[in-house]
């Protein structure tokens, strides 16, 4: 992962070519009827992104991030299956446990929503530059400092990462046991947590004077270097997702929603 | 606040600083004090002194940057091309000046996927036109030499060619004045001299350029430099002259090796940096002056309770390639005996800090082994090989944590279980070590950076090593701080302690170290003392690792020695030999 592109995989696929904000509405669509259309639609929205996937050419670099929400999935599906309140319809007695249909069934949908969440916003990141983003929101009115303080903060995350990992060293080649006890490990966290904090407010001081030095935010009618691709085909994409949002939410509102 | 030009009379000066005073709040002291400098277009100026002397206030206030951004007391007047630098609107300066610090990577904005679009940056805040951006972007990258990084991404450049950038990043805003703050201290050799160079082109094309330095490559370029002690400016004039004996070296600050020679020589100090000159000067007339002696700081052997036998390292076959690809050791082999102060130098990417983590742990070998007397270190934990050998980070603040200077240097021993006694007496002795005692109670993020350095040795001092590992421990040094850094590492040695270090700092392994050890590409190229391996018939050797021999290596090899003296006094001393 780069400092600078995030989790951005560089690409000439039809779903790199989107416009940000066309993406950005996708996955605010597919969001929404995640959670708000009946859960059957899930099976259906697995199904469509991953054939996105597969045609952008993500299909593996997706599979491979699927270790991250792994251990979550599932958990949520082994304790919703074993712990549901109220449960009644034993499945599978195991000594004192029980699988429940009623705990397998929330199990399955809780862990499908949040599949489906994760796959949409994967598969944003993996397609948008942040700075394309940026631009095209800052083209559609937003304030240019707020979205180049959330950008800045997006990518703090590798940069944060990255130190972390040296300050562990220099902890560690000071004598510093992060392995042991509970009650040892939770000691050391302090020798890594503090030069993780202040590192960056030193970094963020000499940051901001850069910033400074560039003029950066001190007149208005800033101009713009980035051009932001918006094809033909996105300008009537747009709309028909806006209408599809608005479907989803009216679908839920009168009752057809209930999963 | 007053604002003083002389219109009609002389060209407005690109800086003046008149009598300007700078109070930082809770501060007892000013930071700058009564201190009048300027700096017309088309100059390259410099300035040095000692760290907390007033350097980087003097930069802020030159960038227009107090009281408008960093809070200050400020009085007398700052004036940027005829604008009051003290003004509180941002918009006063801008496009007039620009400044560029220390740490390259925070110079950039860290959001642009080119060093093309990191240049707009600037232009877009001016709400340039996009129709003329792209023009002036290629004329500054061709102008400043870096048209070749035009579609790099920015993070993934080296130090140096990250700073090339910074600066050219406010260069194409077209300011008049640029102020740089340490530009070099985090660079390499080849990179400190790239930047070295670029700021002279940039002074003859017209830009007025101050920089705050102690790097003599650098200093040895400006038309005239001005000296801070204390907050006051005490001297003005050649680099040659201010960083020498009479007033430099009135304040306790070493001389620079060509600066020292040039005097030894009874030189005119504006030839203190021309190498042909002093060479000329010294074959023919040869030193007119003894050097005496050499002022050297001295903490005497280390002595320490809970002393160990110091065991010997042994590096067999070493090999190590990273999860990338990067094949960063390709069968090294080194033995460290107790008692040798041993530098390791290369270019960037060579190898040396993948060696230097072996040691310690910190690495495990793909390939070969690491034993110390015999015991491999493959089944030992970092923090149990960290009784026995000690790593000083190159950037302190990757370690320090705690509300103290005491603290923090008790760390370490405190975390080897010693008792409370013994930590204490620790902890006073390296704090001695690097002259820090005064400042036991501070808290390390109220010191500046070279004594932040300082704090990290002494945490590492105080956990008593066998072996000593420091990793670039000059870097954002004054000299001063330097000379102390090479007064630990002869006590450690003094002591039958091993000290290996990696630096870029070629008169600083020159002058202390006994043995030099030259890698490349994952490899050690040449094992041996500095007065050889460092001589004339190896300057391609170096060269092939981006290093140059060290100025007196460099005069001595022109003279014709032999062997190659450590300092500016032992090529004096070796040219009285031979005469």
């Amino acid at each position: 992962m780069s400092a600078t592109s995030g989790y951005f995989v560089v690409g000439t696929s039809w779903l790199h070519h989107r416009h940000p904000l066309t993406k950005l509405l996708g996955l605010g669509f597919v969001l929404l009827a995640t959670f708000l259309l009946p859960s059957i639609t899930l099976v259906l929205l697995v199904i469509a992104l991953a054939g996105i996937a597969a045609s952008a050419g993500l299909a593996a670099r997706l599979a491979r991030a699927m270790r991250i929400p792994a251990v979550l999935l599932a958990s949520i599906l082994v304790v919703n299956a074993f712990f549901y309140p109220g449960a009644t319809d034993r499945l599978l007695e195991l000594g004192p446990l029980a699988v429940s249909r009623e705990g397998l069934t929330f199990g399955t949908i809780s862990a499908g929503r949040v599949l489906v969440a994760f796959i949409a916003s994967v598969l944003f990141l993996f397609t948008t530059l942040a700075d394309d983003l940026l631009e095209a929101l800052v083209a559609r009115g937003a304030s240019h400092r707020i979205a180049f303080v959330i950008l800045s903060a997006v990518q703090l995350v590798p940069r944060m990462q990255l130190r972390a990992a040296s300050i562990l060293d220099a902890q560690q080649a000071r004598g510093l046991a992060i392995e042991g006890s509970f009650g040892r490990r939770i000691r050391a966290l302090v020798p890594l947590i503090g030069p993780v904090l202040l590192g960056s407010l030193i970094d963020v001081r000499e940051r901001t004077f850069a910033l400074e030095a560039r003029g950066f935010g001190a007149r208005p009618g800033r101009t713009a270097y980035r051009q932001v691709v918006d094809p033909p085909s996105d300008r009537w994409l747009r709309p028909v997702l806006v209408l599809g949002c608005i479907a989803v939410i009216v679908a839920a509102v009168t009752g057809l929603g209930r999963g | 606040m007053t604002e003083t030009t002389t219109r009609g009379i002389a060209p407005i000066a690109a800086l003046r600083l008149a009598g300007l005073s700078v109070r930082y709040p809770g501060q007892r002291s000013p930071s700058l004090d009564s201190v009048d400098l300027e700096v017309q277009a088309g100059e390259l100026v410099g300035v040095s002194g000692r760290t907390g002397a007033g350097k980087s206030t003097l930069a802020l206030a030159a960038g227009g940057f107090l009281p408008r951004v960093v809070r200050a007391t400020v009085t007398g007047s700052a004036a940027v091309g005829g604008i009051d630098a003290t003004s509180l609107d941002p918009r006063a300066l801008l496009g007039h000046v620009g400044i560029v610090f220390a740490t390259p990577a925070n110079q950039l904005s860290a959001s642009k996927q080119t060093v093309r679009e990191e240049l707009a940056f600037g232009l877009e805040n001016l709400g340039v036109d996009r129709a003329d951006m792209d023009g002036r972007i290629s004329t500054v990258l061709v102008r400043l030499g870096i048209a070749n990084l035009a579609d790099r991404e920015p993070l993934t450049l080296s130090g140096g060619e990250q700073q090339r950038v910074a600066i050219a990043s406010i260069v194409v805003m077209g300011t008049s004045l640029l102020v740089l703050d340490e530009p070099t201290a985090q660079l390499d050799p080849v990179g400190a001299a790239d930047v070295g160079a670029l700021l002279a082109e940039l002074a003859r094309g017209g830009t007025a350029v101050l920089v705050v330095e102690h790097d003599p490559t650098i200093l040895g370029q400006t038309s005239r430099m001005v000296l801070l002690e204390s907050a006051k400016a005490v001297g003005s004039g050649e680099p040659g002259y201010v960083l020498g004996s009479r007033v430099a070296g009135l304040y306790g600050l070493p001389a620079p090796t060509l600066v020292r020679l040039a005097e030894l020589a009874e030189m005119d100090p504006a030839l203190a940096f021309d190498e042909a000159a002093i060479v000329a000067n010294l074959s023919s007339h040869g030193p007119r002056l003894a050097p005496g002696a050499e002022p050297s700081l001295s903490i005497g052997a280390w002595e320490a309770a809970r002393d160990r036998p110091v065991p010997v390292a042994q590096v067999q076959e070493l090999a190590h390639r990273y999860p990338n690809g990067v094949e960063a050791l390709r069968g090294v082999s080194l033995r460290f005996a107790p008692g040798e102060a041993a530098v390791i130098l290369g270019q960037n990417g060579s190898g040396k800090t993948t060696l230097a983590k072996h040691l310690n742990g910190l690495l495990r070998p793909d390939r070969g082994d690491v034993q110390f007397d015999g015991v491999s270190t493959r089944n030992l934990r970092v923090d149990e090989l960290s009784a026995t050998v000690g790593f000083v980070f190159q950037n302190p603040d990757d370690q320090l944590f705690e509300r103290t200077v005491e603290r923090e240097v008790s760390f370490g021993p405190r975390n080897l279980g010693w008792n409370a006694a013994t930590v204490r007496q620790l902890v006073e002795r390296a704090l001695d070590a690097v002259g820090l005692s005064a400042v036991g109670g501070t808290n390390p993020y109220d010191l500046d950076l070279s004594r932040r350095k300082l704090v990290s040795l002494a945490s590492v001092l105080a956990m008593n090593p066998s072996i000593l590992v420091l990793d670039e421990p000059t870097t954002g040094q004054d000299p001063v701080g330097t000379e102390r850094v090479g007064a630990v590492v002869r006590g450690m040695r003094d002591a039958g302690r091993t000290v290996i270090a990696i630096t870029h700092n070629m008169e600083f392994a020159a002058a202390h170290f006994d043995r030099v050890i030259l890698m490349r590409e994952g490899i050690v190229i040449a094992d041996g003392p500095p007065s050889e391996l460092l001589s004339a018939p190896n300057q391609a050797l170096l060269a092939s690792t981006g290093l140059t021999p060290p100025p007196a290596a460099r005069i001595a090899s022109a003279l014709g020695l032999t062997l190659v003296p450590r300092t500016a006094a032992g090529l004096i001393e070796a040219l009285t030999a031979r005469r």
